[in-house]
């Protein structure tokens, strides 16, 4: 009888999610009739990527949330086989817009030019529009967290309460997609502060002991940040000038300015006050310096990083993989879209100490990982720690460095996740962070060791994979520059070296041929990597190698922003 | 501009809200009193049917006959507002005596201000319906039933006499036509503060209201006397003619300070705040958040019409009230976002959190005062924007500050809700509730898109837009020192907004994350037109913000009407 219910409560609930499936695929292909802009063309980004994730993840979670734990766990099942096919659908639109197959993409674009650009009224009385569009610069990230999605819900296939916690996953990946594509600094910042919710509940729900305190640090700490960046971006459109409501539709009827980025980058490029100045230098500096207060604690710079560690060590591993390999890069993609481009002046003026900033976060990050005795806080710190080469890069005012640095974004983007999952399969088949209670790793669970070992030579910096192109280029540029001063990051990497190797001789290799398994390898779970786990890392592992030993299918994107983006820039009238 | 006489059939028609107020207040009367009662014609047998009066009919003698009235009433009274407003077919109708002087004028901006009242009241009764509910008597009723039974007709006659005074208060075209509006309304709140007169924070709340209240509202009196010492009139135009040829005579001034001081209590400015916590923590929280709301709104309507519209500047001079009034609102807001950090009772946090708003909306005043100040082309359109801030921030407020006290009044249904920890678990209580209240916190602290931020986001920037003048297109601005000094309390207010991020966050820090209270644990009460009220509220708090363009265009031309632009 009991039997007979739950396979009956297991049917439906299949057949339920199955109908879910098929409508949503259903809307899913008719995608191009539902959404298409102004200029008759089919809106590949608000609808697909943005509002289809947001929108799928908010209904698979309303449909897990009203049931008892044993429905709950029942339907988990279902949830999540749908939650990955749905992750899917983003991802295979963002690789078709790469390669020309959906619809012919001129990804050479000028200084402030924007492929499958969309643009919808939204509010007209304070000039706030929806508009959405993806450049050189927004499109690998966009392509990365399409990409991170999938990989991370597969990773963490087996978490507890998965009906909900892969739907969270899909959801921060709409929101992190919505940062990139915007266009408007009002939908820009609502993005922003919409990925910090999903976050937020993934840390406190599914994270370790100290969730509570960490996630609460963790959302207080962005939130006051963003709020400042909130008082630069609305200083700033304050600061615009006036344009009248009836020539330009975009602009507000009340306040005669716009939120639009477009127009702002436009304004700025062509100096209101004439000589091609955007405001006053004083202006310039102050609004700079509240904008990058914001970016850099989500980046985090070392004065700013506190909340990082925390986050990390506290948070289950699907969210330390998409915190690592997107969150932190809203950081940096901010300080190209906006104070970067907007004020040169400001950032000529404070270069060397960004250049500091960075510098600081490179060797600081480096230091505090060689003492970490926590396998997670390690990884976290050495996610600082390359942070601060972005930085440097930014710092360099070299087209080179600007190019390094996004490629840095992006092989971050890849390697960081790969650290977080092997930290969390430790965490899964050891029951333990510390370094010191794993010994002989490559003996219990070699498929773990390897991965690992795969993972840390990535991570400092092995030629042919991923990390080394951004390093290298990063080091050009600062060698332009600042030219011996380059001894100081060379340090750093040698550091960076030293800890990563260390860690691995502590937990791979000693102790093994004693015999036994550490203490902590207990319990039901399998020494070694189940399929699940083996499977994203050999799908993280790819990429890393082959965007290592080709890194040109990427860079070569970068490398036309950063041009045109030196011309639009560094070549205005004042300059 | 259309006119027409007092009580002439034409009269009826443009004052249609307000008509119908008077029915439903004589309706509130009379139907409830419906019964057997026959009249014997004397030294006859003769018994005529009279009504008035015996044994009531099965239909009138039902408590909650009187709840149905009123806010059906008010109701009525707020569509037939809106109605009139969305078809654009209001225009101006000044209402004349029979001796040919303006008393009343209906415009574009008393029917914003009759839409926050009604608005605010409408939700209230609604509200109130089950939160002084009317059972149907039978033996076994508490003692408890038997008083909100007893009472329902007053409750509902002093909220549809609320909204009667503060309709006044919005169409007055001479300052004791308004004050009287103003007295009406506020001894029905003083009464209202004080409905739960059995326990004893309702009798020490209301009677603390009143007394405060009644000196304010006195010195705000003499102050008038003032002015009519002066002036000769109390005709806002008149006033207004008279105060820019008075020059710098030191009567009108006096004046001016004590009617801003009677003002100042009914939108609970600094230092005449005292009373209100303590009137907002014993009050039921529909009434309260009428109080945090269309009192507010009315007050507002005395300081535009006596700062903005009788003391306005004069020439190149910036207005005499300008640094008094800047002052007052650093702080005001200043004082409760202070004061709100270290609250630990939800109400006392709303009402000082409602002190807050109140210096905001000063600021914005202030920013008006300075509309002379040189490098302006046009100051209307600039004061224009700026009041239209204004009245959108009072609509708004309607939303999240009335949203806010009746989720308290949902708790209070179950047994209170003066402290924070009542909230405690209210995410896995009732989520819906839950989310409705974080969404009227976020709206308070101003994050986007939510309505709260939309209308911060224009009060802020009418004032760095008059702060900046024309500077911005002639390239002056080196520094801040070349702005207006009404900069600094933009900033200030987004500063303050920023502090109150974090006692709003508390609340949803505890809804969501603490443990209920022992005894807390079941589900909350039903109560489906007070949930209706709230989800209303949510709404409209998400709608206002996202796609508020048509409100905003409203309190626009509202704004401009005001300037005859």
């Amino acid at each position: 009888m009991s039997a007979n219910s739950t396979l009956d409560i297991k049917n439906k609930e299949f057949i339920l999610v199955g109908l879910l499936l098929v409508t949503v695929a259903g809307l899913a292909a008719f995608f191009p009739s539902l959404g298409s802009n102004a200029q008759g063309e089919v809106d590949w980004i608000s609808l697909p990527l943005v509002g289809f994730p947001i929108v799928v993840s908010g209904i698979l979670m309303a449909f897990a949330s009203q049931e008892s734990r044993a429905r709950k766990e029942i339907l988990a099942g279902p949830i999540r086989l749908a939650t990955l096919c749905f992750s899917l659908i983003p991802l295979a639109i963002s690789t078709a817009l790469f390669f020309d197959w959906l619809i012919a993409v001129d990804w050479a674009l000028g200084y402030n030019e924007y492929a499958l650009e969309s643009r919808y009224h939204w509010m007209e009385s304070i000039g706030v529009s929806w508009h959405v569009g993806m450049d050189g610069l927004s499109f690998p990230m966009v392509w990365l967290t399409t990409f991170l999605v999938p990989v991370t819900i597969i990773m963490t296939w087996e978490e507890k309460n998965g009906a909900v916690y892969h739907p969270l996953l899909l959801m921060m990946g709409g929101a992190l997609i919505g940062v990139f594509v915007s266009l408007d600094l009002f939908m820009f910042y609502i993005f922003w502060e919409l990925t910090l919710i999903p976050m937020f509940f993934l840390i406190l729900s599914w994270g370790g002991k100290d969730r509570r305190y960490a996630s609460q640090k963790f959302f207080i700490y962005t939130f006051a940040s963003s709020v400042i960046m909130l008082l630069g971006l609305i200083t700033l459109y304050f600061l615009q000038p006036a344009q009248d409501a009836s020539t330009n539709p975009w602009v507000g009827d009340l306040t005669g300015r716009s939120f639009d980025i477009v127009t702002i980058l436009d304004q700025a490029n062509h100096g209101n006050l004439g000589d091609g100045i955007f405001l006053g230098m004083g202006m310039q500096k102050v609004l700079f310096v509240l904008l990058m207060i914001g970016f850099l604690v989500k980046l985090p710079a070392v004065p700013f990083h506190t909340w990082l560690p925390d986050a990390h060590v506290q948070a289950p591993t699907g969210g330390s993989m998409l915190l690592a390999g997107v969150m932190l890069k809203m950081g940096a993609y901010g300080m190209f879209r906006l104070p970067l481009a907007l004020f040169p002046d400001a950032l000529m003026h404070y270069q060397h100490c960004i250049m500091a900033i960075g510098l600081i976060s490179l060797v600081w990050g480096a230091f505090v990982c060689l003492g970490q005795t926590n396998l997670k806080k390690m990884v976290a710190y050495s996610s600082v720690s390359h942070m601060g080469v972005i930085l440097l890069g930014i710092a360099s005012m070299q087209p080179i460095g600007y190019a390094a640095a996004l490629f840095m974004m992006f092989a971050h983007g890849i390697i960081s996740p790969m650290l977080f999952a092997v930290c969390g399969a430790f965490k899964h088949h050891y029951h333990s962070m510390e370094i010191g209670a794993m010994r002989g790793m490559a003996k219990f669970s070699p498929f773990l060791a390897v991965y690992m070992m795969f993972a840390w030579m990535a991570s400092l910096g092995l030629p042919l994979l991923a990390g080394f192109v951004a390093e290298l280029m990063v080091l050009l540029a600062y060698w332009a520059i600042y030219g011996w001063w380059i001894l100081l990051p060379g340090l750093a990497l040698a550091i960076t070296a030293t800890y990563y190797l260390w860690s691995m001789q502590r937990t791979i290799f000693e102790g093994g041929d004693e015999g036994q398994p550490p203490a902590t390898l207990l319990g039901e779970n399998p020494p070694d990597l189940t399929l699940p786990e083996n499977i994203g890392m050999i799908i993280l592992a790819f990429f890393t190698v082959l965007f290592g030993v080709f890194p040109f299918i990427a860079l070569g994107m970068m490398d036309d922003w950063t041009v045109a983006f030196f011309e639009g820039v560094f070549n205005r009238g004042g300059i | 501009m259309d006119s027409v006489t007092v009580f002439s059939l034409e009269f009826w028609k443009v004052m249609a809200p307000e008509t119908i107020l008077l029915l439903g207040l004589v309706a509130v009367f009379v139907i409830p009193n419906l019964g057997h009662a026959k009249f014997r014609i004397p030294l006859t047998k003769v018994r005529v049917p009279w009504f008035l009066g015996g044994r009531r009919f099965a239909i009138t003698g039902d408590p909650s006959i009187p709840g149905l009235i009123g806010a059906a009433t008010l109701t009525g009274a707020f569509l037939i507002t809106l109605m009139t407003e969305m078809m654009g077919e209001g225009g101006t109708t000044a209402i004349m005596s029979s001796g040919g002087i303006k008393l009343l004028q209906v415009d574009g901006f008393s029917r914003i201000f009759e839409l926050i009242f009604f608005g605010a009241l409408m939700l209230a009764a609604i509200a109130s319906m089950d939160r002084v509910p009317a059972t149907m008597q039978h033996s076994s009723n508490t003692l408890e039933e038997m008083y909100d039974n007893r009472r329902q007709a007053d409750l509902y006659i002093l909220m549809l006499t609320t909204a009667l005074g503060m309709s006044m208060v919005a169409l007055a075209q001479n300052l004791f036509i308004l004050f009287v509006g103003l007295e009406l309304a506020s001894f029905s709140t003083y009464i209202l503060v004080a409905f739960h007169k059995e326990s004893k924070a309702g009798a020490e709340a209301g009677v603390k209201y009143f007394i405060v209240g009644s000196v304010a509202s006195g010195v705000g009196l003499y102050g008038l006397s003032l002015l009519y010492l002066a002036f000769g009139t109390l005709q806002l135009d008149g006033l207004a003619t008279g105060w820019a040829n008075s020059g710098d005579a030191i009567l009108p001034v006096i004046g001016l300070g004590m009617v801003l001081v009677g003002f100042g209590f009914k939108v609970s400015a600094a230092p005449f705040h005292f009373a209100a916590p303590d009137a907002y923590a014993g009050a039921n929280s529909p009434i309260a958040g009428v109080l945090a709301t269309a009192s507010k709104a009315m007050g507002m309507v005395g300081l535009i019409r006596v700062l903005v519209l009788v003391a306005s500047p004069v020439g190149e001079t910036s207005a005499t009230w300008l640094c008094l009034l800047g002052v007052l609102s650093a702080v005001t807001m200043t004082w409760g976002n202070i004061a709100a950090l270290g609250s630990k009772n939800p109400k006392r946090m709303l009402a000082y959190s409602s002190v807050a708003h109140a210096g905001y909306l000063l600021a914005a005043l202030t920013a008006v005062g300075a509309w002379h100040w040189g490098h302006v082309d046009m100051p209307e359109h600039y004061a224009t924007a700026i009041l239209a801030a204004i009245f959108f921030h009072l609509m708004v407020l309607v939303a999240i500050k009335l949203g806010a006290f009746l989720v308290l009044g949902l708790l209070e249904m179950e047994g209170g809700a003066s402290r924070l920890s009542s909230l405690a678990g209210l995410g896995r209580r009732d989520p819906l509730i839950a989310t409705s209240m974080f969404i009227f916190m976020m709206a308070l602290a101003g994050v986007p898109p939510l309505a709260g931020f939309m209308s911060k986001f224009l009060v802020i920037g009418g004032i760095v837009k008059m702060s900046i003048g024309d500077l911005a297109a002639s390239g002056g601005i080196e520094s801040l020192d070349s702005l207006h000094w009404v900069w600094w309390l933009g900033l200030l207010m987004f500063l303050n907004s920023a502090v109150s991020v974090f006692y709003y966050l508390r609340v949803g820090v505890v809804m969501f994350l603490d443990a209920p209270e022992e005894g807390r644990r079941k589900p909350l009460p039903y109560g489906i037109s007070i949930r209706m009220s709230i989800w209303i509220c949510a709404v409209a708090t998400i709608l206002l913000g996202v796609a508020g363009d048509t409100f905003i265009e409203m309190c626009y031309s509202a704004a401009e009407g005001l300037f005859g632009l």
